[in-house]
């Protein structure tokens, strides 16, 4: 019963992703394109949180927790390079 | 199997790849291989591979989207050499707000337009006197130079008149770019070819 629960949260999950992704390949703005990609990093995190807790398997989990906190650190660094761009 | 949710998740990967493939702007397919890098860290650690899972969101994502956002950044540009006393003109103009007079400012916003189509920047590197800007432009320190006519011929007052900037590139691509895209009358267009035709750019 709780895998199968898990197992929709999981299918929701993923139809969930498939709205950024939308939003990415019809928008053209590259600001919109970056909201995309942050909103698609967490959700991937979270996916792979709910797949860790799932198998009971925390290796996984603690790969989560890097790639969500390292990840975003990542953006900002990306982000900062294509407001510079702009200005230049 | 109950992990029928693997499958669904693996048909992304494809996507997001055949995403970044179509994407014609350098800067926008950098943000698509960040989704990219993000769904295939994803599918990595579902399928069991933490290690590369954590290789991909660490150097593939966050590295290489840095290093290539830098790279594009440096790459992509067009670097236009004029001299200072344009510089002078243009805090002239902004102090009395004269943009209808601003001649040069027109023309390098049309060069800008031109350029944006092309994913291209404008950079405007200023230069003392003509023999400067000329041997800059031997030297390859910059692609184009753009200078007042009346500067290069004082005699030639007609010409001057009509088109008062002379715009001389040494790249063949770009002279061919604004041959046929710029409609600007302010500038004569000249394309510069190298004394050196054996070394490649």
């Amino acid at each position: 019963m709780n895998i199968i629960f898990m197992n929709v949260i999981l299918i929701a999950m993923i139809l969930a992703l498939l709205i950024p992704i939308v939003e990415v390949c019809k928008d053209n703005n590259v600001w919109q394109k970056m909201l995309a990609l942050s909103s698609i990093s967490s959700k991937t995190t979270m996916m792979i949180f709910i797949v860790s807790v799932l198998r009971d398997d925390w290796m996984i989990g603690v790969v989560a927790v890097i790639i969500l906190s390292v990840g975003n650190a990542g953006f900002m660094l990306m982000a900062h390079i294509m407001k510079r761009m702009r200005n230049a | 199997m109950t992990d029928s949710y693997i499958y669904i998740i693996s048909v992304l990967l494809p996507l997001a790849a055949c995403m970044v493939l179509f994407q014609v702007n350098p800067y926008h397919a950098l943000v698509i291989r960040g989704i990219l890098g993000a769904i295939a860290a994803m599918i990595y650690a579902i399928w069991g591979a933490a290690d590369v899972a954590l290789t991909e969101a660490l150097v593939g994502t966050m590295l290489a989207i840095t290093l290539y956002a830098i790279a594009v950044r440096s790459s992509m540009v067009m670097r236009v050499g004029v001299l200072t006393e344009e510089l002078q003109e243009i805090d002239e103009n902004i102090l009395k707000d004269d943009r209808v007079h601003n001649l040069f400012g027109q023309l390098i916003t049309d060069l800008r337009k031109v350029f944006q189509n092309y994913y291209m920047r404008i950079e405007l590197i200023f230069y003392q006197d003509i023999k400067e800007l000329d041997q800059a432009l031997i030297d390859r320190e910059i692609h184009t130079t753009c200078v007042r006519s009346s500067s290069l011929e004082p005699d030639n007052l007609d010409e001057t008149e009509t088109q008062p900037y002379q715009t001389k590139t040494r790249v063949k691509r770009l002279y061919n770019i604004m041959k046929n895209e710029l409609s600007s009358s302010k500038t004569m267009l000249t394309y510069f070819s190298e004394t050196k035709p054996e070394e490649k750019h």
